[in-house]
């Protein structure tokens, strides 16, 4: 009897690990970008380190709470993120082989900007499996900066709305859209 | 009525109380001073005592640098723990700055993205109006 629930448990144990690991995005080091930025940033943190971190969030501070309620059913945040101090012509081919992930199933293109004013490309795509957002992912390219964020984990599209404020996010009216 | 008696007699009063007491203190401490020889066997009583007690306190001799060691064990311990607690700390607020960092740059690339989708909303509204 325990055999056969162990069997029956096994696949579906394994299909909830690959189904989280498929939100997250195989990013490379970027060597070419970190050798020429002005600075750069390198976030990994699984889910181990996001607890880590949420011990040491202060609940009496503004921005602390926040993060708090954000983090909650996030399983990894990873950010590559290059300042450059001049305009620089970003290497495609690395750009190239994040977005070739970001075309397999699941993941679809919620926002696509590309302004010619500001040479702005922001490309924002979440990954939906049963109707709930496990993975969101954004590829920012501007003249003087080229930022990747791949966030792992149930996204609460409500608390990442209530961040307003607190990280510098605007008013997204998503109750206005609904 | 009593007359006062002279002081030569009230002197020779005290002296031969005194004298008195004194004897009998004297021949009480000779009495309990005396020289009482111990019962046999007592040397040997004590001393076996003693080796008893030294046994019973002290650990034999090939294991007297435990205790020494054991202090230096929780010694290296308290240490080891606290080089733990404080690499730990130094991690987690390692984390919490990263995750704020996160946080900061995923706002910062949404209010981009808000902003583009604005500025094409605006636009395509003028657009319309001008048809009009």
């Amino acid at each position: 009897m325990l055999r056969l629930l162990f069997m029956t448990m096994l696949p579906l144990a394994a299909s909830a690990v690959v189904r989280a690991a498929d939100a997250q995005l195989m990013l490379p080091d970027f060597p070419a970008l970190e050798a020429k930025a002005n600075e750069s940033v390198n976030v990994t943190l699984d889910s181990s380190l996001l607890a880590m971190a949420a011990r040491f969030l202060d609940p009496n501070k503004p921005e602390d709470a926040a993060a708090r309620q954000v983090i909650a059913g996030l399983t990894g945040i990873y950010v590559r993120s290059f300042t450059f101090d001049g305009d620089f012509a970003y290497p495609k081919e690395e750009v190239d082989a994040v977005r070739k992930q970001l075309s397999a199933p699941g993941w679809q293109r919620l926002v696509e900007v590309h302004s010619r004013k500001d040479h702005n490309d922001v490309d924002v795509y979440i990954r939906v499996d049963r109707n709930r957002a496990n993975g969101l992912a954004i590829i920012a390219s501007e003249p003087r900066q080229f930022t990747i964020v791949n966030i792992v984990g149930s996204i609460d599209l409500q608390k990442l709305h209530e961040l307003e404020g607190h990280f510098g996010i605007p008013q997204l009216k998503l109750d206005e859209r609904k | 009525m009593q007359t006062p008696r002279p002081l030569a007699a009230t002197r020779r009063h005290f002296e031969g109380f005194a004298a008195h007491v004194s004897n009998d203190l004297e021949n009480e401490l000779r009495a309990a001073l005396r020289h009482v020889d111990p019962a046999p066997g007592f040397a040997s009583r004590v001393s076996a005592r003693i080796d008893s007690e030294r046994h019973r306190r002290w650990l034999p001799a090939r294991f007297r640098w435990m205790p020494a060691a054991l202090a230096a064990v929780v010694v290296l311990c308290l240490i080891a723990g606290y080089g733990w607690h404080w690499r730990r700390e130094q991690q987690g607020l390692e984390a919490r700055q990263q995750l704020l960092e996160a946080l900061r740059l995923t706002g910062e690339k949404l209010d981009v993205a808000y902003r583009g989708v604005q500025d094409v909303s605006k636009s395509t509204a003028s657009g319309n109006a001008g048809n009009t």
